[in-house]
């Protein structure tokens, strides 16, 4: 093995780790300036900074409905992500502390719908919300991803709950709290955490998922954030400062509860290595 | 990923405890909803996808006709069929290559590498993992654009000759760029999970290591890559499982195009389903997906199981 000096290499790692990052913001940061340039400038100076802050790409994108795809894809997260979280909790801490007959053929039920892939369920699904009448309903997105989004959160919860300390439930019996109070008011509140980063994780998921929506969703009023992008893209082609001003709109939300969140993002993604 | 694995075997062996006793209703009535979305949207569709695999039916025509094995045999002969299955095979093995390659280095280097700024790089590093594909494959077909484009910009500076047609628009090209773009977005997660394995290797090995004189290089090739040897595993078959469900990538950047040359088998399902209409030989497809799917999951069972 190569023998260098120890400063050389910390400087290389630095150089690398530093390119790697401007790898990966160019082209963000030119999503960014895309969005404020005007039409003419886009063709003539690319990669370069804007000349001037032109809003125009923002007002076009807006007057065109981003806002409606915005709202939908927030009443589809909370009421997804909030379904995912209680059933998922439910489920995971029966499994984990209640020694119930049949519990075991239930847990390899979640383990083994975790591995199926959603395209390979796709026709009958479809089938299935039409026969429900819930095309081009937000009912029809929020449902499919509540079952999608239990196998991962239950795994994880459970993890968690295996672990949880027996000594607190035991106070509470001796309280006199029944065994439904204990899980609402002792064992929740100080799951906290972990119920966050589920929630996290999730959020991301179902703010960004686009082939269930792509299926069911046809007319305009329904329509997600990632559908009605690519729906942004057939209607101004090749008018990249609209489309790169929607595709900014679209990614603040999450990038802004990403970096807020990162601590528990990366915790709930760190479960699946361990 | 393992991790369920890993809790599956531990719930085996463990019982749970409850101070309350064993209670069987309570314990039902608490998984019954997660339970009941289950068999609606998961287990039923997944029972009916293996028998519609055997009918021929439509969009359009929902009268079904029993054609037994025949989609299957048609899958065998189906050159489009075999084109999708090769890429996604290329998109695993170049995932393995360059997601987990790329990453295990960005991890070695955050974890023993360089002492400041470490939470902004992970943060930066982590970014395209959060934002949805479709954004991301928008963001990209600008990038690639032969006009505007940053990549012809950066060719023409450099003298080089850019393909004819576009980035995308050249059937021999077209997959590698969909694979660059998905190691721009997803090698951050590699990088992850093997950071997070690699902070819980103990110290002390590393210091050992120094005392027996060997460098940075050195101890990573001898300390860290044997103890990260079950993680590597994991990212291996998490890229594997990954590759074969690809579609919002490919759809939104070549749709499968030009020609078939990135058809991948994810998009030939929804091509077959509701493009063309043929449902039934859709579900022959997604049926062969399934196969691969859980023989992957239980490649991934028995290796979490070994190491033991």
């Amino acid at each position: 093995m190569i023998k260098m000096p120890f400063k050389t290499l910390r400087l290389m790692m630095y150089v690398f780790i530093g390119g790697y990052c401007v790898f990966i913001l160019t082209p963000l940061s030119w999503m960014v300036f895309t969005a404020f340039k005007k039409r003419g400038e886009i063709f003539a100076n690319p990669s370069g900074l804007p000349n001037e802050l032109y809003f125009g790409n923002f007002e076009r994108v807006f007057s065109s409905g981003i806002g409606t795809y915005f709202l939908n894809s927030l009443i589809t997260s909370v009421f997804s992500v909030t379904g995912i979280v209680a059933i998922s909790t439910l489920a995971a801490y029966a499994l984990a502390r209640i020694p119930f007959k049949g519990r075991m053929w239930v847990y390899m039920f979640i383990v083994a719908s975790y591995a199926v892939p959603l395209h390979a369920v796709l026709v009958p699904m479809f089938q299935l919300l039409d026969g429900f009448g819930l095309l081009n309903t937000l009912a029809g997105l929020i449902l499919p991803y509540i079952a999608f989004g239990i196998p991962f959160t239950v795994i994880l919860l459970y993890a968690f709950f295996l672990e949880f300390p027996k000594d607190l439930e035991e106070a509470a019996k001796l309280d006199g709290c029944s065994q439904l109070r204990t899980v609402f008011f002792i064992v929740l509140p100080l799951s906290k955490p972990a119920l966050l980063s589920a929630a996290i994780f999730q959020v991301v998921f179902v703010w960004n998922e686009f082939l269930i929506a792509l299926l069911i969703l046809t007319s305009k009023e329904v329509k997600t954030l990632p559908l009605g992008l690519t729906s942004f893209q057939g209607q101004y082609s090749s008018d990249w400062g609209a489309i790169m001003a929607a595709v900014l709109l679209s990614a603040l939300p999450i990038v802004a509860l990403y970096l807020a969140m990162q601590k528990h993002f990366v915790r709930s993604l760190t479960g699946m290595g361990k | 990923m393992t991790v369920l694995l890993e809790q599956e075997s531990a719930a085996r062996r463990a019982t749970p405890s409850s101070i309350f006793g064993t209670s069987s209703i309570f314990g039902w009535f608490m998984v019954l909803p997660a339970l009941s979305l289950f068999a609606l949207f998961i287990l039923v569709p997944f029972i009916q996808t293996l028998v519609y695999s055997l009918y021929k039916f439509g969009l359009t025509s929902p009268t079904k006709q029993f054609v037994g094995f025949s989609h299957y045999l048609e899958i065998v002969q189906d050159d489009v069929f075999w084109i999708a299955f090769e890429n996604n095979i290329i998109i695993a093995i170049t995932g393995i290559i360059l997601q987990i390659g790329v990453g295990l280095l960005l991890a070695a280097i955050l974890d023993r590498g360089i002492k400041r700024g470490k939470s902004v790089i992970s943060a930066i590093i982590f970014m395209p993992i959060v934002i949805s594909t479709i954004a991301i494959g928008l963001l990209w077909r600008l990038v690639f654009d032969p006009n505007t484009g940053m990549i012809e910009e950066l060719f023409f500076n450099m003298g080089w000759s850019t393909p004819m047609r576009g980035w995308l628009g050249d059937p021999d090209i077209a997959l590698y760029a969909i694979i660059f773009v998905g190691f721009w977005q997803y090698t951050g997660f590699m990088m992850i999970i093997l950071l997070a394995a690699m902070q819980g290797i103990p110290r002390e090995l590393y210091e050992a290591a120094k005392l027996d004189g060997a460098g940075p290089i050195l101890s990573f090739f001898n300390v860290t890559l044997p103890e990260l040897r079950n993680v590597l595993i994991v990212c291996v078959l998490i890229t594997v499982i990954s590759a074969f469900k690809v579609f919002d990538l490919v759809y939104v950047l070549t749709s499968g195009g030009p020609g078939n040359s990135t058809q991948v088998m994810g998009s030939y399902i929804v091509q077959n389903a509701f493009t063309i209409g043929r449902m039934g030989y859709a579900n022959a497809v997604s049926v062969v997906l399934l196969v691969i799917a859980l023989g992957l999951g239980i490649v991934q069972l028995r290796t979490s199981r070994r190491d033991r």
